[in-house]
């Protein structure tokens, strides 16, 4: 007799027959197949009229379900379309679209043991949140010191990665949101250890600038929706202004930084390296393993561009604006820790970075949605997925030059709350390197760094 | 690392002059800083990177450092409550955009909790990874915080590794049920002695980083074994070439910190009295424990002991506990298992009829009840030796070999051929082949022979007389080391005057 077993994170298979989707493994002398292709094989061996014995899943309880989710018609239509395409493939809507509800819907109707993959905790609460509220059903959670599996389990990257192997027979349909991670070369073998027949991806934000998405189709599906932020401004999502206002370095700061920066320059010159692209960068940045002076060039610039990013008269601009609008929800991002609580210290504002207490941060978050705090300062790590509906104003303090990061801060502010008019302002030191980050970063079609 | 010609390997930390005046004042740096906040420690780990020293083995040295004590938040107030408080304020007053308003929600606060308005800007963030006070300190002492580092440089090329090959002197138990608990795949060879490979389910379909984590868990307990080598290939990750790379321990033990001494570890008291009291008897077998995993099919059998004689190998394993059922299943893999095997069997523990044993037992058992008898151990033993040697001596008399040397010395034949000396000197004098004579150690062709005579006869015609030692000289010149005997095969007579064999002389019968 056939069989089929799950053996960490990949598919044996014992018994007179082989199978295109597999390899003979000398080492266990039986075929060995990637989960990702464990469909396929139980379509080959039916195909073939093959009787075999299938113990490969070991899925969780199925447990009663009770959607509320209403969909907009571009979410039905999102849905539609992945349905239609045997339900595989990735969604491409912008940040505040509503994403989650398309796939809240999607396992609703499946009424299948589901695998939500995300990239932070935050958004594993805020899944397990939105599935208590639309589906009625407690979701477990892996990642972040929990490990409850049931029907629906949100997990991070990281721990669906690590954990791949106790996990991957679980689950038959999977989620990836914010599906633009899983092409890192680690993640991907998330989607190659994990049975699921189903599969989800959801982004705002789908090309990388290293090409790597065109990697994601074998294994997700292919974007079967896009729809872009214009065509849903004004009726889906709130109207917003931007405005770029430049503050001028402290005459100290400017000495600071035209030394670092000539350190910097005079190191390239008398080595003859220019730095065009990201490549070129890369090997400057390996240089410095090697080279002392390589990495004191590095040191220097660093520290010119920290003094450029945190300049004091940033912090007096703010301080203005926050004056001027004091009766807004504001969001302040940066990209350095230091910055954030030096505002935090200065303005007595709740702080968000990856170091913050989880509990701690829930209720910030929670005060904040609920009208109590009315400023939190942030760096990288609220880039992502966090719904916050009715914060109107989005200060960028600093941060990198990648369009993606732009979207997402952007996307912060945009959630359609009735005559709400959100505003985002960049504020950058002038006459500085951080001039062409920040015009890259809002470049059109330029894609990340 | 260091990367040349397609090898690999890790820039360890030799005890240099610089080396161990950065390490030492690093263990000093952070004798001195206790009760010190982070930020502190680190500031000091950031002098001594610009002061020139290679930054990565400073930073190193200090990450290992950082978890010789613990790192404790201040806990006079707490500063999630703190905050909270601080925040709500603020609400009330509004941002503090203005020195006035901040000033006003601090003293608030500062007021409630009853502390100074300076504690509460103390302590706001006091939770902070750099603000955590360093305490509770127990300094490495210079060498064993080197070779921790090394260890851990191992341990982070092997992450990239893709495939582990090593081989071991024991601890074999250990790094088998590692192995497992970790999720990676074995499969044992032969290359000299027994080599494992590891890798993981994975592994097949293409070149993968993804078992290196649990690889570099495994180096600890593989190198707690006396004797190792170990060879990884790195897949680079800068440029994604595959790399080698290899230790041994005759290089490289003293420079990596192995979690245990090397000692040979028992399962059981009996084990370790037999092992004891075994060599102890100095019996010429010699006694390794764990000694290598035996391939049987797909799986592999570690056992107990081996005893090891002149090229003769017995397995031995010794059961405490069992079930007839367990025993038997024990049997049958042992029995696969292309070599002598003795089972020890605690009868005192016996769960079935020992008869039913006996009955289904198609291996070698002996029964303890405290002790393992060593009498029927070294009967068996010797059993062995000599079926072995009766075998080898079959072999040897029905093999066609033509010997073409003048001297054949059994003891290098034996070993060139690979069986005992013993085979050997049975075989070859009950029926020493064409043209070669007989001695002790060896053969002698007989053109040899005459030869040396020869020379003995010019010699004596020559002065008359030979002492001794001059003919020993003759005939080890010769390459023959049996010079008594050759003499007396030959048909010299040795005179002896006194004991003194300078003073013995060779005569004609």
């Amino acid at each position: 007799m056939i069989r089929l077993w799950f053996d960490k994170g990949t598919i044996l298979l014992r018994g007179e027959v082989g199978t295109p989707y597999g390899k003979w493994d000398p080492r266990v002398e039986c075929y060995r197949i990637k989960a990702l292709h464990y469909w396929d094989v139980l379509a080959y061996l039916k195909e073939s009229k093959l009787a075999f014995q299938d113990d490969v899943p070991n899925l969780p309880p199925v447990q009663q379900l009770n959607s509320t989710v209403e969909l907009r018609p571009y979410q039905k239509e999102a849905l539609d379309r992945w349905r239609h395409a045997n339900m595989r493939g990735i969604l491409v809507l912008p940040t505040a679209a509503g994403k989650t509800y398309v796939a809240l819907k999607a396992i609703s109707l499946l009424k299948t043991q589901t695998f939500i993959v995300v990239p932070t905790l935050d958004l594993i609460d805020q899944w397990r949140k939105r599935v208590a509220e639309y589906l009625n059903t407690e979701a477990g959670a892996v990642g972040g010191g929990e490990n409850t599996v049931k029907m629906i389990t949100v997990s991070t990257y990281d721990s669906a990665y690590l954990q791949a192997e106790t996990l991957g027979n679980k689950f038959m349909l999977i989620v990836f949101d914010e599906v633009h991670h899983l092409a890192s070369p680690s993640y991907m073998q998330i989607a190659e250890m994990y049975i699921a027949p189903y599969r989800m991806g959801l982004t705002a934000t789908y090309e990388r600038s290293d090409e790597r998405h065109s990697l994601l189709p074998p294994l997700v599906g292919d974007p079967v929706y896009t729809v872009g932020v214009e065509e849903l401004a004004g009726e889906h999502l709130s109207p917003y202004t931007y405005e770029k206002i430049f503050v001028e370095l402290t005459p100290e700061e400017q000495r600071a930084y035209d030394d670092e920066m000539a350190t910097f320059r005079l190191y390239l010159r008398e080595k003859g390296i220019t730095l065009r692209s990201a490549e070129d960068f890369q090997k400057f940045i390996m240089a410095t393993g090697r080279d002392h002076r390589a990495r004191e060039a590095l040191l220097a610039r660093n520290r010119a561009l920290k003094i450029a990013l945190n300049s004091d008269a940033k912090l007096r601009l703010l301080a203005r604006q926050l004056e001027a609008n004091s009766n807004e929800k504001t969001l302040i991002f940066t990209l350095h820790n230091d910055l954030v609580y030096t505002i935090s210290r200065k303005f007595l504002i709740p702080a968000i970075t990856y170091q913050t207490p989880k509990e701690e941060r829930r209720e910030i978050l929670d005060d904040f949605r609920k009208g109590e705090y009315k400023a939190i300062v942030t760096s990288q790590v609220l880039d992502e997925g966090i719904d916050v509906p009715d914060a109107s104003a989005g200060y960028i303090m600093s941060g990198t030059g990648s369009t993606r990061e732009y979207i997402q801060r952007l996307g912060r502010i945009l959630r359609k709350v009735e005559g709400k008019k959100a505003k985002l302002v960049e504020i950058v030191s002038k006459e500085t390197v951080e001039v062409g980050i920040s015009r890259r970063r809002r470049h059109k079609k330029s894609k990340e760094e | 690392m260091w990367k040349r010609k397609g090898n690999i390997w890790p820039r360890y930390a030799r005890a240099t002059e610089d080396t161990l005046q950065i390490a030492n004042s690093l263990i000093e740096a952070y004798k001195n800083q206790v009760g010190e906040k982070k930020s502190v420690l680190k500031a000091f780990a950031g002098e001594l990177e610009d002061e020139g020293y290679e930054y990565r083995f400073v930073r190193g040295l200090a990450c290992l450092l950082d978890r010789k004590g613990t790192f404790k938040c201040n806990d006079k107030i707490n500063p999630v409550e703190l905050r909270r408080r601080v925040f709500q304020a603020t609400e009330k007053f509004g941002l503090a955009t203005t020195t006035e308003r901040r000033n006003r929600i601090v003293e608030t606060v500062s007021s409630e909790l009853k502390i100074t308005p300076q504690a509460v800007d103390e302590f706001l963030y006091a939770d902070l990874d750099s603000e955590l006070v360093f305490e509770k300190f127990e300094p490495p002492t210079t060498d064993e915080l080197l070779k921790e580092y090394n260890l851990s440089l191992t341990q982070t090329l092997l992450f990239d590794s893709t495939e582990l090959n090593f081989t071991a002197s024991g601890n074999w138990q250990k790094i088998f049920y590692a192995v497992k608990r970790l999720g990676l795949i074995y499969e044992v060879y032969k290359d000299g002695g027994f080599w494992v490979k590891i890798d993981g389910p994975a592994s097949l379909f293409k070149l993968t980083r993804r078992y290196g984590t649990a690889t570099a868990k495994l180096l600890p307990i593989i190198i707690a074994s006396p004797e190792w080598t170990v060879e990884a290939k790195i897949l680079w990750r800068y440029t994604n070439e595959i790399c080698s790379f290899k230790i041994e321990s005759w290089k490289h033990r003293s420079m990596l910190k192995s979690p245990q001494q090397p000692t040979v570890s028992y399962d059981s008291i009996v084990e370790q009295d037999f092992a004891g009291q075994f060599e102890g008897l100095r019996t010429g077998w010699q006694l390794k424990r764990e000694p290598e995993p035996v391939p049987v099919g797909k799986q592999v059998i570690i056992p107990d002991f081996s005893l090891e004689k002149e090229g003769v190998k017995v397995y031995m394993e010794i059961v405490g506990f069992w079930t007839l059922e367990y025993l038997l299943h024990k049997m049958e893999k042992l029995k696969k298992i292309d070599a002598n095997t003795l089972v020890a069997v605690n009868e005192n523990l016996a769960c079935e009829k020992l008869a039913d044993l006996q009955k289904n037992a198609q291996i070698n058992i002996i029964y303890y009840r405290d002790k393992i008898p060593l009498a029927p151990v070294l009967r068996y033993l010797e059993g062995a030796f000599q079926s072995v040697q009766a075998t080898q001596t079959g072999f040897l008399k029905n093999l066609p070999v033509i010997f073409t040397e003048a001297v054949v010395n059994y003891e290098e034949f034996a070993a060139r051929i690979g069986v005992s000396t013993e085979a050997v000197k049975v075989a070859l004098t009950e029926k020493p082949p064409e043209g070669y004579t007989v001695m002790p150690s060896g053969l002698v062709r007989k053109d040899k022979l005459e030869q040396i005579r020869k020379e003995i006869e010019e010699q004596l015609s020559r002065t008359g007389r030979l002492p001794l030692p001059d003919a020993i000289r003759i005939i080890e010149t010769e390459g023959v080391s049996d010079a008594t005997k050759s003499l007396e095969t030959l048909g010299y007579k040795i005179v002896w005057r006194g004991i003194n064999a300078e003073k013995a002389e060779v005569t004609k019968p």
